[in-house]
């Protein structure tokens, strides 16, 4: 079979009219900031039905034209991927066929879209994102990895091949070599230096980020909240040595941080997992203290409550924190899994540097938050310090919480990223994107693409969650 | 540069101005068809509800409406020329320069990384080019003429390192540097005490007749407004609905509207059983429901269905120079009196509840609060209080920020322990029995309703939720379905729709919250409410409807009720007897006749005098305290209201320096002061109501 070009068939028409576009996308951009630094600022005209327009003239021509061309560009892009999605192997090329098997995601990202834009008056804060551009590219990116990380990983859908397996005669290929053996007949995005298929490694890669990140950035607010509540709400003393411990935390380097606690002779000693004893602590103190702080006065309710949540959640820890490689074992035979070589570690390492940045954050809303005179409402009519910091107070911190949330998985995303890269946690032939673009880094000169594509798809994660969390901002912050 | 120097016409003309603000949903018009015009050397007062578009007007004359803001109709013409041809840089020219904008918030105002002086000097140097020796002059001058002490010495401080009252001084310097010709007030004294506010509006008063500058005066206060200006334009729901001279909307007012805001305001002769306050019903229409035809419709008394509703109402002549947009103004009655409405008569003051006995509260405070050590410093919240409460009584706690009202109401209500002294409710003496030590029942004895109704509610969560769980910390009840049922019951009982269980908080006005903090408040069926200036940010229609509300609560439950105001008309209205504090002392305790008439002590005198009084036909003696209040940590020696007080020339021997004055007792009328009896004695009714 002949090797597959990036766009077959469909880039002969397409190319060049994407190119164009392209051009005109740039000069026009130019030439409108042009035109509004060499004319006055532009008059609003409010129209008798109550709409705004620009004026015409010089300045609203280059908007024109900048706007079109925009629409150019993505249409063009848009004609890409359905093309690809309907069109035969050469009639699509490399484009196209990433395209086809990416059907599942499209699909699920149009529905998702849909929905949330017939509903959007409806669901507060997450429908108002759907209001700014950039917050649905960021939103939009977002999702395309999570479904990606969601079919691949339980449904086993996108991936060509396996991320493993190494076929010979396919080391170091071009992206778009036919693939000799049974199966799929492309390496997509051709094969890395170990002769495995670099599109299967990416969207397996995948799912090892869409899983960590934010679940370990979802436990490191969890230890910054327990501990910024108080020390924001009692201030004194206690806020000024957890303070100072945040403090202590933060100007440790932490790539140092992490070197020392992967490396295997502090890996025996258990110093990982008994910090991972302590962290993972933080959210059953958080759900206990939620719900006994706010049944207290029914203790009966409280305590089936209590027992519901409690039961399957110290479980869980126990088995999270039980591992029979470490010297904590003692569960046995109720340990219902184990979590694999290093991921503990990683987890426990991205955990311990990200609690101290929520923990100011937290701290800071809560010295404002607790003037306000529902909180004193509260006070005066008896309730428990943990009720007001979880009740009164959490809940209304919440809007620049999500904002850091989001950022932050994104910093994780970055964190796990160098992790990887460094070789630390992690066994050298996962998938994730860290330890892949360290794989690809020899041979870079030569073959860049086993590098380049695991790259392009941190960056795009990344960026669009830092979009999100800017539309978030943006529009909570509009009316 | 000024422009055009000789020009003599009008300052300021408005003309059907409409402005509108955009937002992602719809237009929302904020001002429409509103014509005003300022001649030269005139003080105008926009008075109006909040959200009326008084604030939009002014940022309307600034041009500053933001992204959103848009003029959508009409003209604004300063000195002749229409703002809106004129390009950024003639506006940047004239802001600051010829028209100057103060704002509420003084600190707001003020670059807080800039000396006083720097900033002050900054006009001159930026407008008229004028040389740093002669700016620092200017700024001398000026600071004189808005009668800071020290003037050399302000000009080398920080903002922060002034009062909030000098603050204010030095922003009205700011907009003073530039001798503009217009200034515009965007309610200047709202964030200051009475007597401080009393300072500024008759430093205003001066400053306008000495510089001849035209003035747009912001207020939702009728009583500032009658102090301070020439013509008043009253506003409502982003149209002006009457304006004219102050005697003529004062006095032969002629819009349902204004009549209406006259009735609900607690004037001096109103009294809660024999004249109470007349609400407006209904709520301010939001600028996007408003109604077809009279946006006061739905609310008034003489509404005409079919005609008043049928098409927009134009402004229509009164009389020349008064306008109303009313079409019965001359069919209605303006003299008729408001209906009577049945009150039942209040219960007389049962048993004492509450005893306070020789209450002391001191505040430690160390002077490095991470290692401890260092001076220590003690501050005198409270100092030797002695009053008891009655059942279904209501005593009226007065005074201005800094005078220890809300540490007493912190001990009370046990989220303090008291210094010294005894507080005994019931039986039971509680001074030293923080919250937690106290049982549900104690707790819901006592219960408070907060000042600001926009902070008041916890906002994720609903209003029906917030009260049960108020149900649950005071074990009310024995299961959901009952506390429900009691939170229902709540909610009729502070005249609010069931429905509004399911609502939250941002869903409801101001009024209507501050109700559910009331019910919140009776949930426990409490006994003692410290009501801490619970109306006090109300718009005055809504403020009269929640005060009834309070006082008929209190005559079913026979509650006592601590009202801690600084607002000496809503207490004469409302208070049984009044306590008033200055600096942690109570100064003055009797019953609402004693303390309003006269012997004064000092520091009431002064009070009574501040407080504007939105009624053409008192004659109020005018007293203006010099300074401020002095600081809690750094108390003067012998009498707290020496530094300020007009009569210690009076008392020989600087005896107010030296000592704390007793506690002179007239029956049941006590006076804190040095002052001789025939001194007392001579003392003059400060607030005189002509007759008619």
């Amino acid at each position: 079979m002949e090797p597959l070009t990036w766009t077959g068939g469909l880039g002969d028409v397409l190319d060049p009219l994407f190119l164009v576009s392209i051009i005109a996308l740039l000069v026009s951009a130019a030439l409108s900031i042009v035109v509004s630094v060499a004319t006055p600022a532009q008059r609003i005209v409010v129209n008798p039905d109550g709409t705004i327009a620009a004026a015409e003239g010089l300045p609203g021509l280059t908007a024109k034209a900048q706007r079109w061309s925009l629409y150019a560009v993505i249409g063009i892009a848009l004609a890409y991927v359905v093309g690809g999605a309907v069109l035969s192997w050469q009639g699509a090329g490399i484009l196209g066929g990433m395209s086809r098997q990416l059907v599942p995601v499209w699909i699920s990202l149009v529905a998702l879209f849909a929905v949330s834009v017939a509903t959007k008056r409806s669901t507060g804060l997450y429908g108002k994102l759907f209001d700014s551009t950039v917050g649905m590219i960021g939103f939009a990116l977002v999702m395309f990895w999570v479904f990606t990380a969601l079919y691949t990983g339980a449904f086993g859908l996108i991936a060509t091949h396996d991320p493993l397996t190494q076929v010979s005669g396919m080391k170091n290929e071009v992206p778009g070599s036919p693939f000799s053996d049974e199966g799929y007949p492309f390496y997509l995005l051709g094969g890395d230096n170990l002769a495995r298929d670099v599109f299967s490694r990416v969207v397996s890669g995948s799912v090892i980020v869409v899983m960590i990140a934010p679940l370990a950035t979802l436990f490191a607010f969890m230890v910054g909240i327990v501990l910024g509540l108080p020390a924001g709400y009692y201030g004194g003393k206690l806020d000024t040595i957890l303070s100072f411990l945040a403090n202590l935390i933060l100007a440790f380097p932490v790539i140092l941080l992490f070197y020392l606690l992967v490396t295997p002779e502090i890996r025996q000693t258990g110093l990982p997992s008994y910090m991972g004893v302590a962290l993972f602590l933080a959210p059953i103190a958080f759900a206990a203290v939620l719900i006994w702080s706010r049944y207290r006065t029914q203790p009966s309710r409280a305590y089936t409550l209590l027992a519901i949540v409690l039961i399957p959640l110290v479980w869980l820890y126990l088995s999270v924190i039980n591992d029979p490689s470490t010297p904590i074992d003692f569960l046995g035979g109720i340990d219902l899994f184990d979590i694999a070589g290093g991921v503990l570690t990683v987890f426990v390492s991205v955990v311990f540097v990200n609690s101290p940045t929520v923990f100011r954050i937290v701290r800071g809303l809560t010295l404002d938050i607790k003037t306000r005179d529902y909180v004193a409402a509260a006070q005066t009519r008896g309730e428990t310090p943990w009720y007001i910091m979880l009740w009164e107070i959490l809940p209304n911190a919440r809007g620049p919480l999500i904002v850091d949330f989001c950022l932050r998985i994104g910093y994780t995303t970055i964190l796990l990223g160098t992790l990887g890269f460094f070789g630390l946690g992690l066994p050298p032939e996962s998938p994730d994107w860290g330890s892949t673009i360290n794989d690809g880094r020899r041979l870079l000169s030569i073959y860049p693409h086993p590098a380049i594509v695991p790259a392009v798809a941190l960056l795009s994660l990344v960026l669009g969650l830092n979009l999100l969390a800017d539309g978030l901002r943006e529009e909570s912050l509009r009316d | 540069m000024k422009q055009n120097p000789d020009y003599a016409g009008p300052i300021l003309e408005i003309e059907d101005l409409s402005i509108s603000f955009f937002t992602r949903l719809r237009e929302i018009p904020a001002v429409m068809d509103f014509s005003v015009t300022v001649q030269p050397g005139e003080a105008v007062g926009l008075v109006g509800e909040s959200g009326c578009g008084k604030s939009t007007v002014a940022l309307g004359v600034m041009q500053d409406l933001g992204v959103n803001g848009r003029v959508v109709g009409g003209t604004i013409k300063f000195k002749g020329r229409d703002l809106a041809e004129m390009s950024p840089s003639e506006l940047r020219d004239i802001r600051g320069n010829e028209i100057a904008m103060i704002y509420q918030e003084p600190m707001a105002s003020l670059n807080p990384a800039m000396k006083v002086g720097k900033q002050l000097m900054e006009v001159p140097m930026l407008h008229d080019d004028v040389s740093e020796k002669e700016a620092y002059d200017m700024a001398l001058q000026t600071v004189t003429d808005v009668k800071l002490p020290d003037p050399a010495r302000i000009l080398e401080s920080y903002p922060h390192q002034l009062s909030g009252g000098q603050q204010q001084r030095i922003v009205i310097a700011m907009a003073l540097m530039s001798k503009p010709a217009l200034l515009i007030l965007d309610e200047p004294t709202t964030a200051l005490d009475v007597t401080v506010e009393a300072g500024i509006v008759q430093l205003v008063k001066e400053l306008g007749t000495k510089y001849g500058t035209s003035m747009l005066f912001i207020s939702h206060n009728l009583g500032l407004v009658l102090e301070t200006c020439d013509r008043i334009c009253v506003m409502y729901s982003g149209e002006a609905v009457e304006d004219g001279r102050i005697a003529d909307v004062f006095d032969k007012m002629r819009h349902p509207y204004t009549q209406a805001l006259f009735r609900s305001i607690p004037l001096p002769g109103a009294d809660k059983t024999a004249r109470p306050l007349v609400a407006i019903r209904g709520n301010f229409p939001l600028p996007h429901e408003r109604p077809p035809g009279c946006n006061f419709g739905p609310r008034c008394d003489y509404f005409e269905a079919g005609r008043c509703d049928a098409r927009p109402i134009p402004m229509e002549d009164v009389e020349p120079g008064h306008h109303s947009r009313c079409l019965r103004w001359d069919e209605i009655d303006w003299a008729a009196p408001p209906e009577a409405t049945e009150t039942p008569p209040p219960n007389p003051p049962g048993d004492p509840v509450l005893k306070v006995s020789n209450l002391k509260k001191y505040y430690q405070v160390a002077a490095n609060a991470l290692f401890g050590g260092g001076e220590e410093r003690v501050v005198k919240a409270n100092e030797t209080l002695d009053f008891e409460a009655r059942e279904s009584e209501t005593l009226a706690i007065v005074g201005e920020s800094g005078c220890g009202k809300s540490t007493l109401a912190k001990m009370l209500m046990g989220l303090e322990t008291a210094t010294d002294g005894t507080i005994v409710m019931g039986n039971e003496e509680i001074q030293s029995k923080p919250i937690e030590e106290r049982g549900p029942g104690q707790v819901s004895q006592i219960q408070m309703v907060f000042q600001n109704p926009f902070d008041t509610l916890n906002p994720s969560m609903t209003v029906g939720r917030q009260i049960i769980r108020a149900l649950e910390v005071f074990d009310y009840g024995a299961n959901d379905a009952e506390r429900r049922e009691r939170m229902l019951q709540l909610l009729d009982l502070v005249k609010l729709p069931r429905e509004f269980a399911g609502r939250m908080p941002r869903q409801l006005s101001g009024g209507q919250k501050q109700r559910v903090g009331i019910a919140r408040a009776f949930a426990g069926d409490a006994k003692i409410v410290v009501a801490d200036e619970p109306v006090s940010a109300l718009d005055v229609s809504v403020q009269a409807a929640v005060t009834d509300l309070l006082m008929e609560i209190q005559r079913e439950q026979k509650t006592t009720l601590l009202f801690i105001s600084h607002d000496l008309s809503i207490v004469r209205y409302l208070a049984d007897r009044v306590m008033v504090m200055y600096l942690g002392h109570v100064v003055e305790l009797g019953t609402t006749d004693e303390v309003f008439a006269p012997p004064y002590h000092p520091y009431t005198e002064a009070l009574l005098s501040a407080v504007p009084i939105a009624d053409t036909k008192v004659a109020k003696k005018h007293i203006v305290l010099d300074g401020d209040i002095p600081s809690a940590m750094n108390p003067p020696p012998g009498c707290p209201f020496q530094t300020r007080c007009r009569w210690k020339s009076e008392v020989p021997g600087g005896l107010c320096e030296k000592e704390v004055p007793p506690m002179r007792t007239f029956g049941a009328h006590q006076i804190k002061c040095h002052l001789s009896d025939e001194q007392l004695a001579r003392m003059e009714p400060v607030i005189q109501i002509a007759a008619e």
